[in-house]
Order: structure tokens, then sequence, then C-alpha cells
């Protein structure tokens, strides 16, 4: 027998003991390994939101609401010193303008129908206001008017045709023909596989817009009918056509971290003050994964506590086993032991002791982890719901619909956390039993080496 | 040979200091029995953690054969105690969760001796003290007192040490088990030429030693 096999009979030396403190620990441990497990599961959720949000920002003219709005372009020049600001790495241009049949040969790919024509009631391409006989004296309809609205042909000018934003966010592959090359101001555009089948157009294809002859390089798709009915051109070449020079209509500036989102998106609003709306989904996505925070908090927190109430639990446990042992002690050391062999024996003993606790923690932590989240993840995103789903808003089309439907997905996805039981577990455990024990021995492995032999003859 | 010269150990409790040994010189040769005797409080208890490197001397000499054991520093101390000395304690002092073996076992255990050697010493140790083979696996709660101080005794012996110190051996036993002890520690003396220094009340058994002292308050009044 050496000094680890005695340490660990000594464990067992009182049974009742060994098993509440056993329980005990394994609670303690139990709800230690809970909340790591709870606590990764929280953190994988968080950094999957932030992913899933991007390091992107949006900025449109203060006023802007897609062709609804009004307020100033924004200009070559304010975004050149955007794309100088710290920790943006791209920013991607675009200029929309619209082809009626007014400036260009193509027909709409778009069929006005029923939600179309709805528009066309009052305003927009197509709409004819009726003449004064239409009217009666006070200007009011007298008979019913047949008005007919066709809607244009959205022509889009951009500095960057690798970036989704230009297809409306949506995935793009080339039917035939090639990109363009957008820093040329070129009479040439790519088309929509929608704009290109109705117009008969292909590849080499030329069309009018603007009073310029277009020459069709490239046809694409992007699964998408309305972006399909779109077509594309430099920047250059859309600002020089549709006599908007240096204009720009709206702006995705992207950032070399989702971290650093924030910061330049502060850096842009002071650059730009209140010419335009500057927006990033960093808002919402924080109020979004506040809950999650405050979950990761409770849990860490928690998480110590477990680990110091288990290191308590052990050493007010070894302390007293060490002063119920000092006798004992006394005559090892007479009988030649060494501090440090009775140390060993007493730490073995602790570790069996943790290890034990251990197993019943393991059990108890891989059942608990799940709930724990849950309930954690529960309680605290109710209070945060209000907050999450009303988030500053989008300039742009849809852009408030969008948010609200972003915020309330956002929660719905943030509130479905898994925690994963995996194997890693086991090495937290015994991470922490490891801490446990260290610590629950130090002071009794101190009042071993306090005692003297002498002491034990005294009491004799 | 145990030669002690000029050995005093002074407590302090609280204010004023305690003269537990008072320049004590004596000597015991190597295999006799020694006892020592006296009242209670006389430093009988002070004198043996003394021999037996428990506790460091105020001023004095104690020389087990040629080394003077108040000069060990701590790690040669533990050396010292675990090579040198073997003790017999009044309550046996027996780990509680061990067997009788396992007991005789620990301070070869100590001195790194390799498990084989111990194993066969404690078993020769035990038959040595007269413990039958089925008593040898049982642990100290089921051994009678006087087979208690057998393991205790052989635990002493396990490093064949030059001085046994043994602290009432007989204390706890009935006068026939206490004889019976005594007389093993004696024939021990005299087979394994070991000395034994014995605090003992029993005046019967001080007088059957090779030599007795005689302490009162500290001093050694008579050999």
């Amino acid at each position: 027998m050496n000094v680890i096999t005695r340490g660990i009979r000594n464990a067992f030396r009182n049974g009742v003991r060994t098993f509440s403190i056993i329980i005990i620990l394994g609670l303690s441990l139990g709800l230690a390994l809970a909340m790591v497990v709870a606590r990764q599961a929280v953190q994988d959720k968080i950094s999957s939101v932030k992913s899933s949000i991007g390091n992107t920002i949006t900025i449109s003219p203060a006023g802007a609401q897609g062709f609804q709005g009004g307020g100033e372009p924004l200009t070559t020049d304010q975004l050149t010193k955007i794309a100088a600001t710290a920790n943006v790495i791209k920013v991607t241009e675009t200029l929309n303008d619209r082809l009626t049949t007014d400036n260009t040969s193509l027909v709409s790919a778009i069929e006005p129908g029923t939600l179309g024509n709805r528009r066309g009631r009052d305003s927009g391409v197509g709409f004819v206001p009726p003449d004064a006989a239409d009217r009666g004296g006070n200007g009011t309809n007298q008979r019913q008017i047949t008005r007919t609205f066709t809607p244009p042909v959205i022509v889009t000018g951009t500095n960057d045709l690798s970036d989704q934003s230009v297809y409306g966010g949506n995935k793009v592959t080339f039917t035939s023909g090639q990109p363009l090359d957008t820093s040329k101001d070129e009479d040439k555009a790519i088309v929509g596989t929608a704009l290109a089948t109705k117009n008969n157009l292909s590849v080499g294809s030329t069309f009018t817009a603007y009073g310029k002859s277009v020459t069709v390089t490239g046809i694409y798709d992007t699964g998408n009918t309305f972006s399909n009915a779109g077509l594309i051109m430099s920047l250059p070449a859309l600002q020089r056509l549709s006599a908007q020079p240096g204009s720009i209509t709206s702006a995705l500036v992207t950032v070399n971290s989702i971290d650093n989102v924030d910061s330049a998106t502060s850096a842009i609003k002071t650059e730009l003050g209140d010419k335009a709306d500057v927006v990033s989904n960093q808002d919402t996505a924080k109020q979004a994964i506040a809950p999650l925070e405050n979950v990761k908090t409770i849990s860490l927190y928690s998480l110590v506590g477990a680990v110091i109430a288990g290191a308590v639990i052990i050493l007010l446990t070894m302390v007293m086993i060490v002063r119920e042992r000092r006798r004992e002690i006394g005559v090892m050391k007479a009988i030649g032991a060494s501090n440090l062999t009775i140390m060993f024996q007493f730490i073995s003993e602790a570790i069996t002791l943790t290890a034990l606790g251990l197993i019943v923690g393991l059990v108890i932590g891989a059942s608990a982890a799940n709930p724990i989240a849950k309930i954690l993840v529960n309680n605290s995103s109710g209070s945060n719901t209000a907050q999450t789903v009303s988030g500053p808003q989008f300039a742009g089309r849809g852009g408030q619909r969008g948010l609200r439907a972003f915020g309330n997905n956002s929660l719905a996805s943030a509130k479905n956390i898994k925690a994963k039981v995996g194997l890693n577990i086991l090495s937290y455990g015994i991470g922490t039993a490891l801490i446990i024990a260290i610590i629950g021995s130090a002071l009794p492995a101190f009042l071993i080496s306090k005692i003297r032999p002498a002491e034990v003859m005294r009491a004799e | 040979m145990l030669q002690v010269t000029n050995l005093k150990k002074v407590f302090k409790s609280g204010d004023t200091n305690v003269t537990a040994v008072n320049d004590i010189s004596f000597s015991v040769p190597d295999g006799q029995f020694a006892s020592v005797i006296g009242k209670s409080g006389s430093g009988k208890s002070t004198l043996l953690s003394l021999l037996g490197a428990l506790d460091k001397p105020t001023s004095g000499q104690i020389m087990v054969g040629k080394q003077d054991i108040t000069k060990l520093h701590d790690h040669a101390l533990i050396t010292y105690r675990g090579t040198k000395i073997g003790f017999v304690f009044q309550n046996y002092n027996l780990v509680p969760n061990l067997t009788a073996l396992e007991n005789v076992m620990l301070p070869l255990e100590f001195a790194k001796v390799p498990k084989k050697k111990r194993q066969a010493r404690a078993k020769e140790l035990l038959d040595q003290v007269g413990l039958q083979d089925d008593k040898q696996q049982r642990k100290p709660g089921r051994l009678s007192g006087g087979e208690q101080q057998r393991v205790a005794i052989a635990r002493a012996l396990a490093n064949k040490p030059q001085l046994i110190l043994a602290d009432e051996p007989t204390g706890n036993l009935d006068s026939q088990t206490g004889k019976m002890i005594f007389d093993l520690l004696h024939s021990l003396a005299r087979t394994e030429r070991t000395t034994i220094v014995a605090v003992t009340h029993d005046l019967s058994i001080a007088g059957k030693t090779d030599v007795t002292f005689k302490l009162r308050d500290g001093k050694l009044i008579s050999k």
C-alpha cells in the first residue's frame, strides 16, 4: 500500500460522512457543470446571432424611403471619407433610378396586376390625372376612370457587383455573358433573366436608355422575380446617363469585425451628421442577445459560487478530518513520515471524495443543464421582450417591418437554446474537481505541517 | 550507546518559563533496558520526546551512537526518527483502518523499503511478537489490547532501530498481559541488541530493567 491508496482507503473510514459529503459535493459540482454547459450553449447562441447579423452598416440619405421618400442623395465625396474610416474595409455604393417608357425602349418584366394598379390609383408612373370634365365643380370624381399603371424598369448603378445587396440580397448566377467592370464608365449593362426574356435580350443585344444605346454584357438570375426584372450598370455610367453626377442613393459599409460595427457606426454618424440615416443591425442584435448576456453573467456567478461552495465543503471536511486525526498524524511523523507524505495522503483523500462527488455531479449536471439553461433564458428574456421588438428604424422599403420581424425572429431564435452535453463536460468536471480538491486541501495541508509529534506525546 | 549530557528543556507558559527537563545527564549502553520513573509532570514524557527527536532541547546533547541528534536538521530528523528510533505508546496508536500487517509495514514504507521486502519483514516481526497469521490481517479494532501492543512493538522494531522509546507500554494492559509485553521488550533488547528506554509508573516493572532513572521536577534524582 502506498500513500495514494492509503488516502483513497481513508476516504471510506466513515461511511455515513463520506456518503453525505459525496452527495453535497455532487450537488455543488453538478450545479457548476450545469452552469458551464448553459454558459457554453448561451455563448454559442450569441455567436450564432452575431454572425447571422453580419458586420455591415447601411447608409441612406436622410428622409429616403425607397422611391417614396425624399431627401438629398449622398455624394461620392462623403463616401470617400467613409471608406477612410477606421475598421471600414469596403463601401458598396449604389445609385437607383427608374427607366420608364419616356426614357427607355425596355418593357418592364413586372406585370402590374392588382397590387400595381392599386398603387396607380392616385399617382405613379402611368398615372394620368383626370381632366376638368371628369371632375365636378368641387373637384371630386363624377364618373369611373380607368387608369393604367406601367411598372418602371429599375436600374442600379454600383461600384461592386460582388455584393449581394446589389441583387436585393439574393445569390446571383450568370446564365450567359459575364459581369461588368464597374470601374469603367461604359454604356454597358447586365440584365436580369426576366427582363431579358421580356425584351428578347441576349448577350450583345442593345437597348435604349436615357437616349443612348446600351449593350448587354451578361444575363443574371437571382431566383427572385423582382430582382430578375432589373438591370445593373457601372456606377459612373449610370451617374452620367441619369444626369446625377456624384450622387449615391445608398451605401453598404462592411466593417472588419462584428465587434467594431458599433464604433464604425458612430464614426460614420459623426461624419455624416443629419444628412444620412446610418443603421446597423447591431443595436437590434444587442437587444436580442441582451437576455443571453444576462444568462451568461448569472451562469458565471453561479458557476463561481458552486465551485467556491464545493471548495468550502471539502475544505471544512478536510480540516475536520485533520483535527480528528491529529494524534494519528503525530504518530506517522514519529515513525518517519515526512510532512509531504502525510499531505499527499490527505490530498489523495480529498481528491477521492471530490472524484466521487464529480461522478454524482456529472449525472446531475448532464440532466440539469438543459432545463436550467431554458429556465434562465426564459426568465431573463421575459423582461426584455418589449425592448427587443422595438429597435431602431431602418430606412428604405420595408425596413421597419423587416426590423420588427428581425427582432422577433432573433428573440425566438435566441430563446431556442439547446445545451449540448458532450465529452467536454468531463474535462470541465475534472478541472473543476481538481481545483476544488486543491483549494480544499491547502489549509489542511498547512495544518498538517504545523502538527508536532511531540504534542502527541504530551497528549498521551 | 545512548549518551545524554546536560539536557535541558524550557517551555514558555504564558509569561513564565517552565523547565520540564533540567540539566539531565545519563547514558545507556547498547542492548540495555532502561526505565524512567517519576510522578506525573516530572518530565518523563518530555525526556522521551527529546530522545526521540520529536522535540528540540533548549540545551544539551543527545548522542545516539556517534550522532548528536540535537544538531540534525529537519530532513535528517525525519530519517532519524524513521530508521534509528522505534516508538511504543501507551494507547498503541495504531492506524485504525490498516490491518496489523499494514501497520507494521508503515515505517518500512516511509523508509522506502520495497513492497515485497516490507511485507516479509512485517510478517516476520508479527510472528516474532507472537501474533498469529489470522490476526495479522485484522484491523486494530478487532484485536485485544495486548495484541495491539504486540503490533505496536513489531512496528517499532520494523526498521531495526538502535533505540526503542516506550511511553507507559503496559499502562493500558492488565498485569498479566503487561508482564508478557515487558518480557517481550526485554527479550528483544537482548536478541536484537536494541537499547530500550521505557517510561513507567509500575515500580515492579521498573525493578526488572537493567537501569532505572528517577525524575522529580525535571531533575534526575537517582539512577
